[in-house]
């Protein structure tokens, strides 16, 4: 379980976040809202442990996060706002590296399948620079089924989506929220969960 | 530990993948490599005597230089993309990321090279004894520059107004190799105690680079 006691960050004496507080555990989603620069993104980063907290602490399994980092990292996938695939290659190519460096046991027939539900199935042999920003966002998330880890964290994952693929994601969210996993993302747009907590920066 | 060798491996594939779909850039160094020799053919005159005399010098000029250009897509792209981060989240270390990178760097820019040189040491009129030497000197220097350049390309994340600032720190840290490259050529009675002044400084850079390098690229993603 992560949880984040009194954390602050303030950067050259300028507040970014102050005072946030939250436990993330099994079958929770938190959503983080608040205005462009409210420091969504920091806090995320913060969480990482890619920012240094002002004050505060980050507890992984009742331990300082600095001390079980990488069992943290081994649970956890991110995606940020950049989009990972690499552009040159094609949809195949990118799903295929991602499965060798994430040692991922997910088999073909359901990436398949989860390809033809985003209607990407078309488009698996075209080069990532040849697709839409929505495509390319499609294609990024796919990243959470083929990492296949409890936690989710993830910045603005429905910038660039049609409501028809927030609908399909924000399900993919409540079912990994029922098989026990967790999600923190932040957002700009009013999604609602059966369960969920709101956090507003 | 079988995962992680298999993790290893399979970075490895990546940057195969990568750098066959970039493959253009690899023949952009050597062509640059090449026309350059021509440049410097036509420049000095084709006197076998003169150009055997520089040849060696010139040849490892041009190395260094078509080096810089291959410098800015060390980190570069995986820095914009967002790759660096995910790969340090899925349990690869800033430090072995570097190591990981230079490997590659080594492997898929430097080695087209190794092939490319015997070809520039016929233009230049190079004795084959000496092509052996020239091929010698490249393995240990190669490695030295990818390391170097990791370095610089690293703290390039951290400068994006200025590239070509890198490309001068490679060169300058470079001067030592090219001063014991050259040497080792023409002086071959020295062959043993020269490449192992070039394999001391192969050592040193090889390890400083990761601590240097993981820095840089922490406080980037940091500011980034």
């Amino acid at each position: 379980m992560l949880l984040v006691q009194n954390l602050s960050l303030y950067r050259s004496n300028i507040k970014i976040f102050d005072d946030v507080n939250f436990s993330l555990g099994s079958s929770k989603i938190i959503i983080l809202k608040g205005k462009n620069g409210s420091g969504k993104t920091s806090l995320l980063k913060t969480i990482l442990f890619l920012l240094q907290p002002s004050s505060g602490s980050i507890y992984w399994k009742s331990k300082i996060i600095k001390k079980s980092i990488y069992d943290f990292y081994n649970n956890l996938t991110f995606i940020g706002d950049k989009n990972t695939s690499i552009r040159q290659l094609t949809i195949t190519e990118n799903i295929i590296i991602w499965k060798k460096i994430f040692l991922s046991k997910v088999g073909n027939e359901e990436i398949n399948n989860i390809l033809s539900i985003l209607k990407l199935d078309n488009f698996k042999n075209k080069k990532i620079n040849t697709l839409s920003l929505g495509q390319i966002k499609k294609l990024e998330l796919l990243r959470l089924i083929i990492e296949n880890k409890k936690y989710w964290i993830l910045d603005e994952p429905f910038t660039n989506l049609d409501t028809e693929t927030i609908d399909i994601i924000a399900q993919s969210f409540e079912d990994h929220c029922k098989n026990e996993g967790s999600i923190l993302f932040s957002t700009h747009q009013d999604i609602r969960f059966k369960m969920f907590e709101e956090i507003i920066l | 530990m079988y995962n992680f060798l298999k993790k290893l491996i399979n970075f490895f594939y990546r940057e195969y993948k990568i750098n066959l779909s970039g493959f253009h850039d690899i023949l952009t160094n050597i062509s640059f490599f090449f026309i350059s020799i021509f440049i410097f053919i036509f420049s000095i005159g084709p006197e076998k005597e003169t150009l055997s005399l520089l040849s060696v010098g010139i040849v490892w000029s041009l190395i260094l230089l078509s080096l810089t250009l291959s410098l800015r897509k060390f980190y570069q792209d995986d820095f914009d993309n967002g790759n660096l981060l995910i790969l340090h989240l899925n349990g690869f270390s800033f430090e072995l990321i570097c190591i990981l990178k230079t490997i590659s760097h080594f492997i898929y820019v430097q080695i087209p090279f190794l092939i490319s040189i015997p070809i520039a040491s016929i233009l230049l009129n190079i004795s084959f004894d000496k092509i052996y030497y020239l091929l010698v000197t490249f393995l240990f220097g190669s490695l030295i520059l990818s390391n170097l350049g990791s370095i610089s390309s690293s703290m390039n994340l951290l400068n994006q107004r200025n590239y070509l600032l890198g490309s001068i720190i490679v060169m300058i840290f470079s001067i030592p190799v090219i001063i014991f490259s050259v040497a080792v050529i023409n002086q071959e009675e020295n062959f043993h105690y020269l490449i192992n002044i070039l394999l001391g400084i192969l050592l040193i850079v090889f390890a400083i680079n990761p601590w240097a390098s993981g820095a840089c690229l922490k406080l980037a993603l940091q500011n980034n």
